[in-house]
């Protein structure tokens, strides 16, 4: 795989305010790149940098083999742009929008209207083809807004919180997009304040606070880079061994580094119980293989121990970013 | 011409500006105004009941042209402006000027539809009123070269005045400041240097009648120059001096004075406003380019 976006030691300054310092980053055909980081941190000044409307300090950003700096017009041409807020034109009707654009794109005027038909029916706009974008709500602004970042058919794809203000079902929406797009061969390289989201769909993510990057590479490699060992819950039948026995007999079985619990959690105040909240689940700290996790399950079954649940625990991105990053004022 | 004519922007800006009833509501008042204009001024001028060929009806054919023409000088003046000064500031507020620049449409693309859009509407308002231009024709009192060379300067101006508006609207963040820098800049030129040259030249005058002497042969001729020359600056000045000397001198380009024993060669006022104005535009139409070309360090 060849890197389709590259920045080396990018840096932007503003006076004596640094908003990128030294960035480097590779990303490759077909990624999806999911960039975070917390209000400020850098995120939409990188992403500008990379659409060629602001202009670097110092370092290279090049897209597709182009850069930024000295050949803005190629970037342009290979890259498709949604920023974080954007404006609508009022008397535009939806299909006027996206020929305007094609037409800035120069795409030649007889094939806007097949691709004009083909843009509306990927992102489920046919039925607003006539309707004035102003008229539009929220979601479906956005998600024709990303239906013009593909009328001139870009390899990459650089969308600044494209799911920022959407609804639930608005944003599940735009996610199956991102999906739809990276079937079709794009690379996205996105930010995004919803993590969950990042990890749904990303193929890598990279985190940035205070204009550095903090870490970059595939979310497996970040999620299991974030703990030395493995976590691993036990959940056991309530009443029937002594927990305290259990854990005693656990910390001396191989791979098993450390046991902590019974987790004595509060319900919640519905009075739902998770499955988890309750006061029989331990948890262990194990640093052995897969065929150690399996043997360990099996010397508790055969030694009659009442196992209801045995799983191990995956971290997710949240625990990494907040791992990561300091948060404001350090 | 037919890059002019598929210029994206200026389609878009059109398709929006024509749309719905409101550019057709807005032509129709226009022409109501203009015609309530035109049987104003005829009523006035024909209250002796003209006959057609008369000096009474070729005085009314001129008072209808001149009517014509001063309400296309405001057209000129302030409407096409007014459309520009928003072009390109109001991208910015609306939040559409990234999208813009993140596309192959090139700087000069740009500014080309915003000036054809804005020009095309006034374009507009100066052809429909050529119907009613034409009464004057029916009186008499009007030569071709004068309603030619009227018109080439109301166009000359349009494009001009609707560049410097869109200068502003490009060097200014805000669609307030510069459709105020852009009337401000209008009300100058239109009233501001007319006051000035005429405040200098009774100063002149005055000096002249003080020190007893004419100043000489040297100091009338660049006073006449600079008389011709400051005319040129200002559109309703050009008119109505290179009408005066149509009439009086029958020139078209040039007249003559004679000042002491010598015989000075003026250029009329028109073909100096044209080429003044013309380099103008052109030094306005880069500039503009320049800033929308811009890459920005902010």
């Amino acid at each position: 795989m060849t890197a389709l976006i590259e920045l080396h030691g990018l840096t932007k300054r503003y006076g004596d305010l640094t908003a990128i310092d030294d960035l480097t980053l590779d990303i490759e055909e077909g990624a999806v790149f999911g960039f975070i980081g917390p209000n400020g941190a850098g995120k939409t000044t990188t992403m500008r940098i990379l659409t060629t409307l602001l202009r670097p300090t110092a370092g290279t950003a090049r897209i597709a083999g182009h850069s930024v700096s000295d050949d803005p017009r190629a970037v342009r041409r290979a890259i498709g742009y949604m920023p974080d807020f954007f404006g609508v034109y009022e008397d535009m009707k939806v299909w006027e929008y996206l020929d305007f654009f094609a037409a800035c794109y120069d795409v030649p005027t007889a094939r806007r209207a097949g691709m004009i038909d083909d843009l509306l029916a990927l992102v489920d706009l046919e039925p607003k083809r006539d309707a004035f974008v102003d008229t539009l709500s929220r979601g479906m602004k956005q998600r024709l807004c990303l239906a013009r970042t593909l009328t001139h058919d870009p390899r990459v794809l650089i969308l600044d919180e494209p799911a920022s203000g959407l609804d639930p079902r608005a944003r599940i929406e735009m996610r199956e997009l991102l999906r739809a797009l990276q079937d079709m061969g794009k690379t996205i390289f996105f930010s995004s304040h919803i993590l969950s989201e990042v990890a749904d769909i990303c193929t890598s993510i990279g985190i940035i606070e205070h204009g550095r990057l903090v870490a970059s590479g595939s979310v497996a490699a970040m999620l299991s880079g974030l703990r030395a060992h493995r976590t691993v819950a036990v959940r056991l039948l309530p009443g029937a061994a002594d927990l305290a026995e259990v854990a005693a007999w656990l910390r001396g079985q191989p791979g098993v580094v450390a046991v902590s619990g019974p987790r004595t959690d509060a319900p919640p105040a519905d009075g739902h119980a998770d499955g988890h909240a309750d006061g029989h689940t331990l948890r262990l700290d194990f640093s052995g293989d897969d065929a150690a996790l399996s043997a360990l399950l099996a010397g508790m079954v055969s030694r009659g121990l009442p196992v209801v649940a045995f799983g191990e625990e995956q971290g997710d991105l949240e625990d990494v970013f907040m791992h990561l990053t300091r948060g404001p004022g350090t | 011409m037919s890059a002019w004519l598929s210029n994206p922007v200026a389609i878009k800006e059109l398709r929006g500006r024509m749309r719905g009833r409101r550019a057709f509501v807005v032509l129709t008042l226009y022409l109501l105004a203009l015609s309530g204009i035109v049987t104003f001024t005829y009523l006035i001028y024909s209250a002796s009941a003209a006959i057609p060929g008369s000096t009474n009806a070729r005085t009314t054919g001129k008072a209808l042209f001149a009517a014509i023409l001063a309400v296309q000088v405001f057209l000129v003046a302030f409407i096409g402006p007014a459309f520009t000064a928003g072009a390109i500031s109001g991208e910015r507020e609306r939040q559409t000027y990234d999208l813009l620049r993140t596309t192959l449409l090139p700087a000069e693309s740009f500014v080309r539809g915003k000036l054809i859009s804005a020009l095309s509407y006034v374009f507009l308002l100066v052809l429909v009123s050529i119907p009613l231009q034409s009464i004057a024709f029916l009186l008499g009192g009007l030569s071709a070269v004068e309603l030619i060379v009227s018109q080439v300067l109301i166009l000359v101006a349009a494009v001009t005045y609707a560049l410097y508006g869109l200068w502003c609207s490009a060097a200014m963040r805000s669609t307030l400041a510069a459709t105020v820098a852009t009337f401000a800049g209008m009300l100058f030129l239109l009233f501001g240097i007319p006051l000035i040259g005429g405040a200098a030249a009774l100063f002149l005058n005055l000096w002249f009648a003080t020190a007893g002497s004419g100043g000489g042969p040297l100091t009338e001729t660049l006073a006449l120059y600079a008389g011709f020359i400051s005319a040129a600056t200002n559109l309703p000045a050009t008119l109505l001096v290179s009408e005066a000397l149509f009439i009086e001198e029958n020139a078209i380009f040039a007249t003559s004075q004679t000042i002491g024993s010598t015989r000075v060669w003026l250029p009329l006022p028109w073909p100096l406003f044209i080429l003044f104005h013309l380099l103008v535009a052109y030094w306005l139409y880069r500039a503009t380019v320049r800033r929308v070309r811009r890459v920005s360090d902010k």
